[in-house]
């Protein structure tokens, strides 16, 4: 087709095409805001020739397609930083509030021991003194409260971590849905050629938030996204979805089951990753840790205190209430097992003014009590374990926030939307839309001047 | 390259450490403390566990000593007491033995060796704050009763035990001597030699070996008191040391964990500036774009 009805259609199509590459603009510019979002950009050809003889005429230009800017790789580095990052987040406020407990060089275990020998010592300048005996007790009674303490925080937060847990669960499986659901959507959409990157940048936002829970692997097939833990457990394939369950295990602690797999030990990145080594590998050493203090600690004070004499001249009793067997629980149940100064177990021979078994007792000061090592040794390499964990992976966290950041500036950098671009593109549509627009209205006049040739 | 059209979350996170950092600084500050908890310093917060154990060991030696001290003087000074009474009984003997002295006159002089005989019990019996010093370890009943029944006319009831108190580190000091070495030991019993003199005064007869005994047992005596003064002097010197020991547990605490003032002053001056700098540089964004610009 050629002529003044040809020029016409062509300026017709440029009207239609910069029309809508305005639209794609104003999207871009509603979407400023909006998070994941990929800015479009309009793809324009030019339209299929049509040949006169000689000469080829171009018939105008053709909108293709509204092409989304997003880098599929550096969107796979995003959903693996945010899995570190989760991972850290949660396992470093974990571990600032277990520290909490180890802090303070005043108050807490290591002080609680330094002052039970203190109040033996004191003792030793007066020993049938009731008063001084009297100190020595609730010196012992703050001892065992201390780990006591220790051990009820470090429960605490092991049940803080386990409810955690559940609710985490309870968010992937809330996301997982979704994505499947919007696999659909896309597969749909993709199917009768349609542009789907709206449902692909929302899809990606949510791959984003499941990342930071739990450790996904994005698996992209021909007919839309496999989702797995690193293990190969599906979470989502395609447009299903799999719950993850918990179950109550022995300890009262909720275990994670993928169908009938026990999937707890496997989780080792995201939210879910951090929560989980906290829970089930920090916490519990700890916990192994105060047990093996406490249990080495009072049944060497139980074995001294048992080689002496009570103000009576009796032979001297247990001073705490034996540990249990192995040790397990026994800074949670470390307890006095006398409540009369004048039972304490001062005299060496039986004489009420003999301090000689207070000496026994002072000794366990420097006695190897626990894990070959002395009661105050063993506490400071714990404080040590403690304040070192904490402070990696505070490092860590910091490390990947900067590797987060400069990965969402990448991401903006090739998705986000510039005003100024899109002011600039606005000029350009516009211009050529003017322009199709004045083609439109001389073809017009032309028309006009050829009907009216007639008359 | 197409830039990050969006620098405010970079700015925002920029913000927020150099506002930690300033929070960091204040702390530090504001406790006095570089480790506040053991994340901040974990070497430095283990060693102050062991630190703070040695300073509380250390401060109970030095109360240990002075509280034993007060114990020492007490003792010394009643075997001083006991010197001087014997003086005066051997004073009395020579007096008797030169043969002067009428009967009367000698049971006079007799009944005031009883006196003395009353006196150094009392003394043997002397208690520090409700304890008996010179009874060994049975230190809750007076040691020396008089009894007829034995040649001294003197029952010793405490023991042979003594009390050792910890003032250093694997170093212990005797705190009491029993009385049954200061006043009954075989050979230099003191009560025995009183009994010997007063019955010579009695019987005018056998003054030479009872004064022979008294000398001995107050020759003994006055060699015991050395311990208590040796052991004072150790104690003293004891005390010096703990003293310079709590001092240099003292600076290595704060080498540890006290505030690096200015360093930390100097951080927060800079972390201050940057915020402010940051503040600027977000304040500075242009909120224009090219949509202000076309009509």
């Amino acid at each position: 087709m050629s002529g003044l009805l040809g020029s016409l259609s062509i300026a017709l199509s440029s009207l239609i095409a910069n029309q809508q590459a305005l639209e794609s603009s104003a999207n871009n510019v509603a979407n400023v805001n909006t998070s994941g979002f990929s800015r479009q950009r309009p793809v324009m050809i030019a339209g299929d020739p049509v040949v006169l003889g000689r000469l080829s005429f171009g018939t105008g230009v053709v909108m293709q397609k509204l092409e989304s800017l997003r880098d599929p790789i550096l969107e796979l580095r995003l959903n693996q930083e945010s899995q570190t990052q989760g991972q850290l987040d949660s396992t470093l406020s974990a571990l600032q509030q277990i520290q909490v407990t180890f802090s303070g060089t005043d108050s807490g275990i290591g002080a609680a021991i330094s002052k039970f020998f203190d109040s033996v010592q004191q003792l030793s300048t007066d020993p049938t003194s009731l008063s001084l005996r009297q100190g020595v007790l609730t010196a012992a009674s703050n001892l065992a409260t201390s780990f006591n303490t220790a051990s009820h925080n470090l429960q605490t937060q092991h049940s803080n971590l386990d409810l955690n847990v559940v609710q985490t669960v309870g968010e992937i499986n809330t996301l997982t849905p979704q994505i499947a659901a919007l696999n659909r959507q896309i597969t749909d959409f993709e199917n009768v050629h349609q542009d789907a990157s709206v449902l692909i940048d929302q899809r990606g936002a949510l791959i984003r938030e499941l990342s930071s829970l739990v450790d996904v692997s994005v698996i992209q097939t021909e007919h839309g996204i496999t989702l797995t833990t690193s293990n190969g457990t599906p979470l989502v394939a395609q447009e299903r979805s799999f719950q993850l369950t918990t179950q109550i295990a022995a300890g009262g602690i909720h275990k994670i089951f993928a169908g009938t797999v026990d999937i707890t030990g496997l989780l080792p990145a995201g939210k879910l990753g951090g929560l989980l080594d906290v829970r089930d590998n920090r916490i519990p050493a700890l916990q192994t840790s105060l047990d093996q203090l406490a249990a080495g600690l009072a049944t060497a004070l139980n074995t001294a205190h048992r080689s002496g004499f009570d103000l009576n001249g009796t032979a001297g009793i247990d001073l705490f209430v034996p540990p249990p067997a192995g040790g397990v629980g026994a800074a949670a149940a470390l307890s006095l097992a006398l409540t009369d100064p004048v039972l304490l177990a001062a005299s060496s021979d039986g004489t009420p003014g003999s301090n000689g078994n207070l000496a026994v007792i002072s000794a366990v000061h420097d006695q190897a009590v626990a894990a070959g090592q002395k009661p105050l040794d063993f506490y400071s390499r714990l404080v040590f374990q403690v304040g070192s964990d904490t402070a990696n992976a505070a490092a860590d966290l910091d490390a990947s926030q900067l590797i987060l950041r400069q990965l969402e500036d990448q991401r903006a950098s090739i998705s986000g939307v510039s005003l100024d671009e899109e002011a600039a593109n606005i000029v350009r549509y516009q211009t050529a839309y003017q322009a199709a627009a004045r083609v439109i209205s001389t073809v017009n006049t032309l028309l006009d001047t050829a009907v009216n040739l007639g008359t | 390259m197409r830039v990050n059209p969006y620098p405010m979350p970079d700015l925002l996170a920029a913000l927020n450490r150099t506002r930690q950092d300033t929070q960091e600084a204040l702390l530090e500050l504001s406790s006095g403390r570089r480790v506040n908890q053991p994340s901040d310093d974990p070497a430095a917060a283990a060693i102050l566990v062991q630190n703070h154990d040695q300073t509380t060991v250390t401060e109970r030696y030095l109360q240990s000593l002075s509280s034993i001290q007060g114990q020492f003087q007490t003792a010394d000074s009643a075997l001083n007491s006991v010197i001087l009474v014997i003086q005066r009984a051997l004073t009395l003997g020579v007096e008797g033995a030169n043969g002067t002295l009428s009967d009367t006159d000698r049971a006079a002089v007799a009944a005031e060796l009883q006196g003395i005989q009353d006196q150094l019990i009392s003394l043997g019996n002397t208690s520090f704050q409700g304890r008996a010093l010179f009874a060994g370890t049975l230190t809750n009943s007076p040691p020396f009763v008089k009894d007829n029944t034995v040649a001294s006319g003197v029952r010793y009831d405490g023991n042979d035990a003594v009390n050792a108190v910890q003032i250093g580190d694997g170093y212990q000091i005797a705190v009491n001597k029993p009385g049954s070495q200061l006043f009954v030991a075989p050979g230099h019993d003191v009560f025995q030699a009183m009994t010997g003199l007063i019955q010579a005064m009695q019987s005018n007869t056998g003054f030479t070996a009872a004064m022979t005994s008294l000398r001995d047992a107050f020759d003994y005596t006055s060699g015991q008191r050395v311990f208590y003064g040796n052991t004072m002097n150790q104690a003293q010197a004891q005390s010096t040391y703990l003293g310079a020991a709590k001092l240099q547990l003292s600076q290595q605490e704060n080498t540890l964990a006290a505030a690096d003032v200015a360093g930390a002053a100097s951080r927060l001056v800079n972390s201050d500036t940057a915020t402010n700098a940051t503040l600027a540089a977000i304040g500075r964004i242009s909120q224009l774009s090219l949509f202000d610009f076309l009509k």
